[in-house]
């Protein structure tokens, strides 16, 4: 990685860094420690990992470039602008869903949108776009103006044995309430980097985990039928939370409770 | 916000809810695994009996409240020259209530040049991390500091 | 020998030699105590953690450590070291089943 990204990428995830509720109640002197963990953020050597395996599967860098039809060094900002439509697809699909396509197109079994290997080499190709502005654009086409509106849809819908929605904990006047001992992060507001901070090294799980992913540990915990990877419905819902970041710099891998 | 305020004082006072930790606490663990050592026979193990002074030389690192159990941050940092005559030997990583006491022991030669180390550790609940450092003229010096485990969260 | 995934950081990347540099070895291993039950079968998760590191630069070994199961999973081990002339530090590891791995770097101070 070149430097001046790098060093852009530790300001930006300093920043952005987002333990739940770091603005709430840690200390300054246990931020400053949990900051320092970036140095040696896990994740490191599954980013390493998703590398190895994307050159085996997908033809690396360039491979992923040639399956989009665009040079390597456009893929930067491409990538920093999914989820996208893609017509080969005929829907919006994720980075995962579209390296599934390319590992069919060369003929490999595509890992499963759950593995930990799709989550490792997912990883890699979004690090390509580190130091790039988050650029989802919602108005691009019909599919992903559609895709925005059932994710702001799901985002905003009250289900499950609480009638809880996203929504409930995570809107930006009940941010800062403590739920379980950790404090809500606000997650919809303009500019909240939450977003471009996954995937991230998880370390309740000891493991490098995709945005997509966290939402179905919540979802679990607030009594809400999980909904699952790939699906419309999930897959909208990271357009929504995408969107929202919009404007803010990736930084990844992230570092998470 | 008062509403805010009360949340956040119900949520510290209520931080350490039962949830499954990455590591057992030695009074609580039915299994008990062949490296089962308090506190006191590690330090022992350690020292030989030898007297233990808590020192000021010592910067433990660790954090007030620990986000987790699983992943904790530590760094200790000892100010000593580190030439042949006189060096930190070793750093002792200690949990006082973690079913193995004992975290790490580092052994170091002036050839590191700075005598410190970090890593992270897992902390089955609240207890005292402490950082038992042998020097080269046969003393041990100590530092701890007690870290709150919080284990709660949603997902 | 497994292949395991792990990483050797030096900071600063640039050095000169005599000077002391900030070591990282890190490295991808579960570090099961043996304690835990696995969350479906119920089964009791075998130990499984690394116990032992040496850092050795130049034939000489800097660096021994006795390492105990209560290490997070992934670990990470960070200390310093006097950079004395070109030459190569080698992380050797060993884990509680007899596990053995290695990875090296070669140092190259400049000036």
């Amino acid at each position: 990685m070149k430097t001046g990204i790098k060093i852009a990428l530790s300001i930006t995830l300093l920043s952005s860094l987002s333990f739940a509720g770091e603005q709430f109640a840690m200390s300054d002197s246990d931020r400053a420690m949990y900051t320092d963990m970036l140095e040696n953020n896990p994740a490191d050597l599954m980013i390493s990992n998703g590398e190895e395996l994307l050159e085996e599967y997908c033809g690396g860098d360039a491979g992923v470039a040639a399956f989009f039809n665009i040079s390597e060094d456009d893929l930067p900002a491409y990538i920093a602008g999914f989820p996208r439509y893609l017509k080969e697809f005929k829907q919006v699909v994720t980075v995962s869903q579209a390296l599934q396509g390319l590992m069919s197109k060369n003929t490999h079994k595509p890992f499963k949108l759950k593995s930990s290997d799709m989550f490792d080499m997912s990883a890699y190709v979004k690090t390509l776009a580190n130091g790039e502005k988050s650029n989802i654009d919602v108005n691009a086409d019909k599919y992903i103006k559609e895709a925005f509106v059932l994710g702001e849809k799901t985002y905003m819908t009250a289900r499950g044995g609480r009638g809880l929605s996203c929504n409930s904990c995570h809107s930006a006047d009940i941010v800062g309430a403590v739920l379980r001992t950790q404090p809500l992060p606000d997650l919809t507001s303009k500019g909240v980097a939450v977003a471009a901070t996954w995937p991230a090294y998880r370390m309740t799980k000891s493991s490098l985990r995709t945005l997509p992913r966290r939402f179905q540990g919540c979802m679990k915990n607030a009594l809400l039928k999980v909904i699952p990877l790939g699906s419309p419905e999930m897959v909208a819902l990271e357009v929504y939370l995408t969107h929202e970041a919009k404007g803010t710099e990736v930084a990844i891998p992230g570092l998470k409770r | 916000m008062q509403r805010r305020d009360f949340f956040k004082k119900l949520g510290l006072v209520a931080a350490a809810s039962a949830l499954t930790p990455a590591i057992s606490f030695a009074s609580e663990t039915k299994v008990v695994s062949k490296n089962t050592m308090s506190y006191q026979t590690a330090v022992d193990a350690i020292t030989g009996g030898k007297t233990v002074t808590v020192s000021s030389k010592i910067k433990l690192k660790v954090p007030e409240i620990a986000e987790n159990g699983a992943v904790v941050p530590v760094t200790v940092n000892i100010d000593s020259p580190m030439t042949e005559n006189n060096y930190v030997k070793a750093i002792h990583i200690l949990a006082s209530h973690n079913f193995n006491a004992r975290s790490i022991d580092v052994y170091l030669t002036p050839a590191n040049g700075k005598a410190m180390f970090s890593t992270r550790i897992k902390l089955g609940g609240t207890q005292d991390v402490t950082a038992l450092v042998e020097l080269s003229n046969g003393d041990f010096i100590s530092a701890s500091q007690n870290v709150k485990v919080t284990i709660g969260g949603c997902g | 020998m497994q292949k395991r995934k792990s990483l050797i950081k030096i900071k600063p990347k640039k050095f000169k030699d005599g000077e002391i540099v900030k070591v990282s070895f890190m490295v991808m291993h579960p570090m099961d105590t043996g304690t835990q039950k696995h969350k479906e079968t119920k089964e009791l998760i075998p130990a499984k953690f690394i116990n032992n590191v040496k850092f050795n630069y130049n034939g000489k070994d800097i660096t021994n450590m006795t390492v105990w199961e209560s290490l997070s999973t992934n670990p990470v081990f960070t200390t310093y070291m006097k950079v004395d002339g070109k030459g190569t530090l080698k992380v050797t590891y060993t884990d509680n089943t007899g596990e053995v791995n290695e990875k090296s770097k070669k140092i190259k101070p400049k000036g």
